[in-house]
């Protein structure tokens, strides 16, 4: 049992200290070999060569995040597919009714979606 | 297969009632009839295949268990989440209505799935899929400021805790190497450092589903900044789900390791922590109330010493506590959900819920007054109500052995200090007039479902045995949730 | 089953009345006179048909009905001696208590129904065989008075209802407490009183028991120094709740000491008893001096309740016949006396004069103004100061001869209570009622029909009492020889 918590400790210890170490030397880095020399060329934003104009800040239209909702539910639904995928063969009929009823679901909540009309832009 | 699609009917049907809904929500969303009648009678027709077609058994390794204990706290979530689309019906706001009772149909197939399940895995994914549409119904209410921090509280501290309580069910998975709950009762011997994390992380997780300290502090915000309706959800459905799901998984799967919490005989395990917790949560949830001005302010807080109570009775694991502490939740859920039914009302008529827009009640509306008498006064445990027989049933099943002595003087003691706030919201309502003259605005499925939540109270009071029977008989408590006790 | 008949008129005539349509709410007084005067049937009954007989049965009119086997909870309700005498009690400031009432018209309804749920609790209290049960109707009582006196009082009167009501939730945690206590240890499974008495009760257990349980229901009984609830509720409260909790509810306090502290913890009790004896004494006389000093009428009243119920309490500790059979008779006269006096002060005097002042209502010379009201009170007074041919006189007597048994040396201050009780309600008497210096007499509204017939009443009981104490003494007294007692009176033998 001793060396169970053990083990934890040396863990936990690890853990803390393995991230900091590329820190640490990334800092020291810095420091001694590669002192910040600011120039206005090598602070520009990169815009393929031309100098860029008006302001950075743009106001972030945060309709882009019902977009990304939508996305991330497809996405994990692909991710789901791919097993389902790879062992189609061996698996009998009542396997694909059980994920047609998770697509079908699914692609609900696409139609609500739409009818909501969230994926039209604003 | 089949017997399997027959045990989950229920659950399939009130799936199909909510993409029903949002179908109807999404090409006319102002029938709002329609919507809540489609609702209703997909509740129904779950609660039929409940009743009509009852199956037995243990499927998919323990994902799906159902037996008549499984099958009563469904009916009782079932029932809880109807009374609560109807009162959402006659109080939400009109924007979004649909995917509103769609989001109740959804929490109530979560809660009703953590009725019936003994595996961990479907533990955690049936508690989310209760809290994420509460998450959501808490901020549903757009206008208000309230309710978005509400909405945010609950999500943000619910998603720590889950995230608490998905390492420890890990973790204990990790020990056993089964998620079962049976598999993992098996285990036995010195309790490995692993496992011990694992069930302080669970019993955190749980804390703050059953809203005690120490993870109260997002229930008095979410219970008055939510929508009456979803608050009403939230005190009475998830917390009959948590308190059961809590019981199945510490007396079938840890019974190993209960310990005790006798003064004086504490002995390591998890009912030492839940008496902490229970005893802080009565003091703490008694004492809050005592100054709140807010009625819905004053319900959360109460929820939180009730959760005390219901701990305490766990602490003591053994048949009888246990069947004690099922009663008092499904009671307690029910004088809960009369209470914010009354709330939702007033509010209705008056527009806000402090305890001046309660003033008054006794003469405009001296059913509903009566029915808030009954609630409030069953909360504070005055027979002969359920709530007395309840507190009753529990306090004498913790000290059958004489080891919760003090627990049960803490909360002997809390009781009567509790009565004091409850008074003042009885005050307010039956004692001191109305400031102006208001038009009564009509709810009149609410106030039917207060009615006859009131008469309910009223009769299990008076005839516990109605619900102490199905729930104590040799069939349900013992068998099913006592796999093996400590002492 | 006609001891049921008791509180189950008072509970459905509750309900007939929470159902009558506001434009019929003045049927609520006619529906509560009729559901008093049943009670009051019932238990008059009860008392005239108890068979006194040295053959008969100790406890009569048993109903036994199981309710909840999983904890041994049953339905068991009876009465002996005592009980009939309480519960006629009940049922005659039942009565008065509406006669009182008559003129009530500010939301009728809800005030006769929690008066009624109120009545049926005591009724059901006196009857109670099984703890759970008599718990059950001890609480019942507790909602309805802080509603009668927030809502319907008069001085001070959330206040007053709110500290009466929670000294009163307190008294009951500790009697909760130390019921499920008793239940835990005892391992019967049942809370049948009879079983539970058989003992078996270790002295350790005892002698925290007692106490717990005993302070719980005392408090309700103005046990000193736990009686500041008392003078306060009762001031504030309306004159049928003042007559009701004065009368009645005062008395569930020192019966439920009696028939369930002192009867299943006797080792306990001897333990304590000196204690409790002298907090009584202490009630006695500082409750009797306190009541020299007010100068509200009412007021006066209150904290003489405090000092019967003083007596109460002490003849309760002597442990001997003349002792506990006077508290018991004293429960009954006081309940009589103290209705009396409060029916006059509150309803008689105060709604009328709209004043309880003293020194101002001497200036109204009541005597010619109300002759009705000054002879009632004056009738009460010589009753409360304990003259013979009323019924305290006996009630005290016996008391004061029990005491000289158990506890000599507390025979003095008890006396010397008297005597300042004597001040006091001379005091009172003279200075509200008889002229003094220069009186305006006014014209008040004349003494109703209800209220002259109340007030009757309750004279002519008190003085019945006083003749033929016998009546109410026989029953007592038998109830100490009965099983269940029957140690409680041995005591003294083997001290």
């Amino acid at each position: 049992m001793n060396t169970n918590y053990l083990f934890l400790t040396i863990f936990l210890a690890v853990a803390i200290i393995f991230p900091l170490i590329p820190l640490a030397i990334a800092w020291a880095w810095a420091r001694l070999f590669s002192p910040p020399k600011p120039g206005h060329e090598k602070l520009a934003s990169y815009e393929c060569g031309i100098d860029s104009t008006g302001p950075a800040q743009v106001q972030f239209q945060s309709h882009y995040y019902l977009y990304a909702l939508v996305f991330l539910v497809f996405d994990v639904e692909t991710i789901f597919l791919m097993p389902f995928a790879a062992a189609f063969l061996k698996l009998e009929f009542s396997a694909f009714l059980t994920l047609m009823v998770f697509l079908l679901l699914l692609v609900e909540g696409l139609v609500w979606a739409w009818a909501k009309g969230i994926l039209a832009w604003k | 297969m089949t017997n399997l699609l027959i045990a989950l009917a229920p659950e399939a049907f009130l799936v199909i009632t909510a993409l029903v809904v949002l179908g109807i929500g999404v090409s006319a969303p102002k029938a709002r009839g329609a919507i809540t009648a489609a609702t209703l009678l997909g509740g129904l027709v779950a609660a039929a295949a409940l009743l009509l077609h009852p199956v037995d058994g243990n499927f998919l390794h323990g994902m799906v268990v159902l037996n008549p204990l499984a099958r009563l706290f469904k009916l009782v979530l079932l029932g809880l989440g109807l009374v609560s689309v109807v009162f959402a019906a006659e109080s939400f706001p009109k924007l979004h209505f649909a995917e509103a009772l769609a989001l109740l149909l959804f929490s109530m197939v979560g809660m009703m799935l953590l009725a019936g399940t003994e595996d961990l895995l479907m533990i955690f994914l049936a508690l989310e899929l209760t809290s994420l549409p509460l998450y959501i119904l808490a901020a549903f209410a757009k206008e208000s400021r309230a309710s978005a921090e509400a909405g945010l509280k609950y999500f943000l501290i619910g998603s720590v805790a889950a995230a608490f309580l998905l390492y420890g069910l890990s973790l204990i998975y990790g020990v056993a190497g089964s998620t079962n709950l049976r598999v993992i009762a098996k285990l036995s011997g010195d309790p490995d450092p692993l496992l011990i994390a694992g069930i302080a992380l669970t019993l955190l997780g749980f804390a703050f589903k059953i809203a005690v300290v120490p993870f109260q502090l997002w229930a008095p915000d979410v219970y008055e900044g939510a929508p009456t309706a979803a608050a009403a959800l939230i005190a009475s459905g998830s917390k009959v789900a948590g308190v059961f799901i809590l019981t199945k998984i510490l007396t079938l799967g840890l019974g190993h390791w209960t310990g005790t919490a006798g003064w004086g005989q504490f002995a390591p395990g998890w009912a030492p922590v839940l008496a902490l917790m229970a005893a802080a949560s009565v003091v703490l949830g008694n004492v809050a109330a005592l100054v709140q001005s807010n009625v819905k302010r004053l319900l959360a807080y109460s929820a939180i010493a009730h959760g005390g109570y219901l701990l305490i009775g766990l602490c003591a694991a053994d048949a009888p506590s246990l069947t004690a502490v099922l009663f008092y939740v499904i009671i307690y859920a029910l004088t809960t959900a009369g209470a914010f039914g009354v709330v939702v009302i007033v509010e209705k008529q008056r527009g806000g819920s402090h305890l001046e827009d309660f003033e008054g009640l006794g003469k405009s509306s001296p059913v509903l007054a009566l029915c808030l008498l009954v609630f409030l006064i069953s909360l504070a445990g005055i027979p002969p109500l359920a709530g007395f027989f309840g507190k009753f049933y529990l306090f004498t099943s913790a000290l059958a052995n004489g080891r919760h002595l003090w627990l049960v003087i803490l909360a002997v003691a809390m009781n009567a200090v509790s009565l004091y706030y409850y008074l003042i919201v009885l005050k307010h309502a039956l004692v001191l007039p109305a400031p102006k003259e208001t038009v009564p605005t009509a709810a009149p499925a609410s106030k039917f479902l207060v009615v006859l939540l009131a008469l309910a109270v009223l009769a299990l009071g008076l005839a516990p045995n109605a619900l102490i029977g199905p729930l104590s008989n040799g069939q349900t408590v013992k068998n099913i949730i006592i796999n093996t006790l400590q002492k | 089953m006609i001891l049921t008949a008791t509180f189950l008129s008072a509970f459905l005539g509750a309900g007939l009345i929470l159902l009558l349509p506001e434009r019929r709410a003045s049927l609520a007084k006619w529906i509560a006179l009729l559901a008093v005067l049943a009670g009051l049937g019932g238990a008059k009954f009860a008392f005239l048909s108890f068979d006194h007989s040295p053959a008969a049965p100790d406890y009569q009119f048993l109903t036994w009905l199981p309710w909840i086997p999983q904890l041994g909870i049953s339905f068991f309700t009876g009465a002996d001696g005592i009980s009939v005498v309480l519960l006629l009690l009940t049922g005659i400031i039942a009565v008065t208590g509406v006669l009182f009432s008559w003129n009530v018209t500010h939301r009728p309804r809800a005030f006769f129904a929690f008066y009624l749920i109120i009545i049926g609790g005591v009724y059901g209290v006196f009857q109670s065989f099984d703890l759970f049960l008599l718990f059950v109707f001890y609480e019942i009582v507790i909602i309805p008075k802080y509603f009668l006196i927030a809502a319907w009082g008069s001085t001070n009167r959330e206040y007053g209802a709110m500290k009466l009501t929670m000294y009163s939730v307190a008294g009951s945690a500790l009697v909760l407490l130390a019921l499920i206590a008793t239940y835990a240890v005892s391992g019967a499974q049942t809370f049948d009183l009879f079983v539970l008495s058989r003992g078996g009760f270790s002295s350790g257990f005892q002698a925290w028991a007692f106490p717990v349980m005993f302070i719980g229901f005392a408090v309700l009984a103005g046990l000193w120094p736990l009686h500041t609830w008392a003078p306060t509720g009762h001031v504030a409260a309306p004159t049928a709740v003042s007559m009701l909790l004065a009368g009645v509810v005062m008395k569930l306090g020192s019966y439920s000491a009696l028939r369930v502290a002192m009867t299943l913890f006797p080792e306990g009790l001897g333990q304590w008893r000196t204690s409790f004896a002298i907090l009584a004494t202490a009630g006695i006389v500082l409750g009797a001096l306190v009541a020299l000093a007010q100068k509200d009428l009412k007021f006066t009243v209150g904290y003489s309740s405090i000092a019967h119920m003083g007596f109460v309490l002490l003849g309760l500790m002597t442990l001997n016949r003349a002792g506990m059979g006077g508290a018991v008779l004293q429960m009954f006269s006081h309940g009589i006396i103290g209705g009396l006096l409060f029916a006059v002060v509150g309803r008689m005097i105060y709604d009328r004069t709209h004043t309880r002042d003293i020194a101002d209502l001497g200036k109204m010379d009541l005597l010619k103004a109300l002759p009705f009201a000054t002879l009632t009170f004056t009738i009460a007074s010589v009753a409360s100061m304990g003259l013979p041919g009323f019924s305290g006189f006996i009630a005290e007597l016996t008391i004061l001869k029990g005491s000289w048994i158990a506890f000599p040396w507390l025979l003095v201050p008890a006396g010397v209570g008297i005597v300042i009780t004597v001040a006091f309600t001379l005091r009172a008497l003279q200075r509200a009622f008889y002229p003094s210096g220069e009186p305006m007499p006014q014209s008040f509204d004349p003494i109703t029909f209800p209220e002259k017939l109340g007030a009757v009443l309750l004279m002519a009981v008190t003085v019945c009492l006083g003749v033929f104490p016998s009546m109410l003494l026989n029953p007592i007294l038998r109830s100490f020889q009965a099983p269940l007692m029957h140690h409680l009176v041995q005591e003294v033998t083997t001290k």
